[in-house]
């Protein structure tokens, strides 16, 4: 005969009550996060799925020396507090991801230190959000994966860049989602920045997306083709070819001043390409590391820059994060 | 069907792509002209160009019918195709198992041949009908649009690309492919392959006995400014390099792309180290009884001994007689080639 035990009511409460019960967690602290900052996008456009949806998609060029970090004070009950008070969309951010912990009654003040300008397509937003959920993660004592972060920054800021993401990935920066993961770093890139307009800025939200023509949408999706080789193979010359064709499909949307001048330029140098900020006043040039001639193709650059105009320029490593001392 | 099982379907015509020899890659669709089909399609449905109750035209000898009938399938659209005599038995069979309405012109016109005749049939059929939608493959700018995910397939798995080889009928796959692909590799050669008689690239007007290739009317989706070769080649020197091909590759292709085969084998040999892909557009299986049988070459005085190795160079489309030649177009328009009277200039 077999004993069948029955738990009685109580017994059964007591239990689940008993599971309910929250983990002892650590009680918050004060918590640090970091993230670093792009420049501009390596591809940017809208593709089609296949359910016949079309996603607006970019792959961001990192600039892993210009950098934002967010220290978390958390507080009991109240309300967040950013500093610099400017900062709302870190602010957002960090009430999402509270939420998301279920952590309403935390507040808090969080304080944002970063040296990237704002409005030029450096992304600064978006890495003062990322830095900002790490800290909020930190201060809390857990981990929030990538796609999580990616989800409450786009939440927060409507758009955002995909710098939260280690690996590349194409990124559908108004849905939090990722299209494609390609599981492995882009090929390293030699980069020569540039500001085309060092007096403009452009405000992501106030400018409508690009309507882009189904021609375009078939350009970019032979771009990702050639995304998705450049990545796997590590080829540079490859993406240098898609970033310059991506951004000369979106200098119909956001031109730049200078775009032909310095496309021309990369051309007559031997650069491996240019790339835009779709959001933002920012170009750049592309150039492989271990190029033989990289040193002398930098300095006509620079020269040829000098004939347009244009003094100044940024010279960094899409892996490094040190500030390149220019060559 | 929904959207994922149609993409599903689409996606399983996509090109095998074959190394072969001397740098060069077969891009094999078993029904390239799905591609099209599908995407103008799919752009008037979202146009509101279509509708539930809209009949679908279209003229088409072959593998466009084929296509188009299989894409209204999957969205229930009426069809119905004008084609003439190269449609055989079997390929009218599976168009009427699709739901196509199938109508064969009784002979080709006066002048234009059997494309005019078609199309005065198709212009007929459009005046009857008030909710009809024309794919129109000639001149309509969905044709050589629709090859972006070809484009995106070679690029990803070839890399770099030096040239392309392709039949031109309507212009739609090889001046599609050649305009996407250009945005990555701007140097990239793009190679026409036509045949005697066809008014693409200058020739007066004639019957022909290779189908699926040429054209008694000037496309709009063909851009002349993009072609930097063309050639001209016979039905038997097709039809002899279809067999070639076959035998010594084991791909059973369509006689057009035993066409391509021979020009891009020879263009691989002509300029080593380049990557070329030459555009396959169909499988054999609708050629059993033509192509791949002896007999009906011989009837047809079709049949040639051996493969001329090398094309005859002209510097002028109407010097291209007899047998395969090839000029250099340079990406001329057709005007700078060939003047309004007919009359061809000196390069």
């Amino acid at each position: 005969m077999q004993t069948v035990t029955k738990f009685s009511a109580t017994t059964r409460t007591e239990f689940w009550t008993a599971l309910a019960e929250p983990e002892p967690q650590p009680a918050p602290r004060i918590g640090v996060g970091e993230s670093t900052a792009h420049h501009g996008e390596l591809f940017q456009g809208q593709i089609e799925d296949q359910e016949n949806r079309k996603r607006r998609c970019l792959v961001t060029l990192p600039c892993p020396c210009l950098r934002s970090k967010a220290v978390f004070h958390p507080q009991r009950g109240g309300q967040i507090q950013v500093h610099p008070g400017h900062k709302q969309k870190a602010r957002r951010v960090v009430e999402l991801a509270l939420a998301t912990l279920q952590k309403q009654d935390l507040g808090g003040v969080l304080v944002i230190e970063s040296n990237i300008a704002e409005g030029k397509g450096y992304g600064s937003s978006t890495a003062d959000c990322v830095a900002a959920v790490h800290a909020v993660a930190d201060a809390l004592g857990v981990f929030v994966r990538e796609q999580r972060v990616a989800q409450l920054v786009v939440e927060a800021e409507v758009a955002s860049d995909n710098i939260m993401f280690r690996s590349a990935v194409l990124f559908a920066q108004r849905e939090g989602v990722v299209l494609e993961n390609y599981a492995t770093p882009l090929p390293p890139l030699e980069v020569l920045g540039v500001d085309c307009d060092a007096d403009g800025f452009v405000d992501t939200l106030r400018y409508a997306p690009a309507a882009y023509s189904w021609r375009e949408i078939q350009q970019f999706q032979t771009l990702v083709g050639g995304l998705r080789r450049a990545i796997r193979t590590n080829d540079a010359q490859l993406l240098g070819c898609v970033a310059t064709a991506s951004a000369e499909i979106n200098e119909r949307y956001l031109p730049k001043r200078f775009f032909r001048e310095l496309k021309q330029l990369a051309n007559a140098v031997g650069a491996l390409g240019v790339s835009a900020a779709h959001s933002g006043t920012l170009m750049s040039f592309l150039l492989h590391p271990r190029d033989p001639q990289l040193r002398h193709k930098i300095h006509c650059l620079r020269e040829g820059l000098c004939r347009i105009g244009i003094s100044e320029c940024f010279h960094f490593q899409s892996w490094n994060t040190q500030m390149e001392v220019d060559l | 069907m929904n959207n994922e099982c149609c993409s599903a379907l689409l996606e399983s015509y996509q090109a095998r792509l074959i190394p072969l020899n001397d740098g060069l890659t077969a891009a094999a669709f078993p029904l390239m002209k799905i591609f099209p089909a599908s995407f103008c399609v799919k752009q008037a449905r979202e146009e509101g160009l279509v509708n539930n109750d809209s009949l679908v035209v279209e003229t088409s000898s072959g593998t466009m019918a084929l296509g188009l009938a299989i894409v209204c399938r999957w969205h229930a659209h009426k069809l119905t195709i004008v084609t003439d005599y190269a449609c055989d038995d079997r390929l009218r069979r599976r168009l009427e198992y699709l739901g196509a309405r199938v109508e064969i012109v009784p002979g080709p016109a006066a002048t234009g041949g059997y494309q005019r005749a078609r199309l005065d049939r198709l212009n007929a059929i459009r005046n009857e009908n008030e909710n009809h939608w024309w794919l129109n493959q000639y001149d309509n700018p969905g044709n050589p649009g629709a090859y972006g995910s070809f484009a995106a397939h070679l690029v990803e798995t070839l890399g770099q690309i030096d040239c392309v080889v392709g039949t031109v009928g309507s212009g739609g796959s090889l001046c599609g492919t050649g305009s996407y692909l250009r945005m990555l590799y701007p140097d990239l050669k793009l190679i026409a392959v036509d045949t005697f008689g066809s008014v693409l690239f200058g020739h007066p007007d004639q019957p022909r006995k290779l189908r699926g290739l040429g054209n008694s009317i000037h496309p709009r989706n063909l851009d002349h400014t993009v072609i930097d070769e063309v050639h001209w080649v016979t039905a038997a020197e097709a039809y002899a390099a279809t067999r070639e091909l076959y035998a010594k590759t084991t791909l059973f292709c369509g006689g057009t792309s035993g066409a391509c085969w021979l020009v891009a084998r020879h263009w691989a040999a002509r300029y080593p180290h380049r990557r070329v892909v030459a555009i396959f557009p169909d499988d054999g299986y609708r050629y059993l009884d033509s192509v791949y049988d002896d007999q009906y070459l011989l009837d047809n005085q079709l049949w040639i001994p051996e493969l001329p190795t090398e094309p005859r160079e002209v510097s002028d489309p109407r010097e291209a007689e007899g047998n395969w030649s090839f000029m250099h177009w340079d990406r001329r328009a057709y005007d700078q080639v060939v003047n309004a009277k007919g009359m061809v200039h000196t390069a």
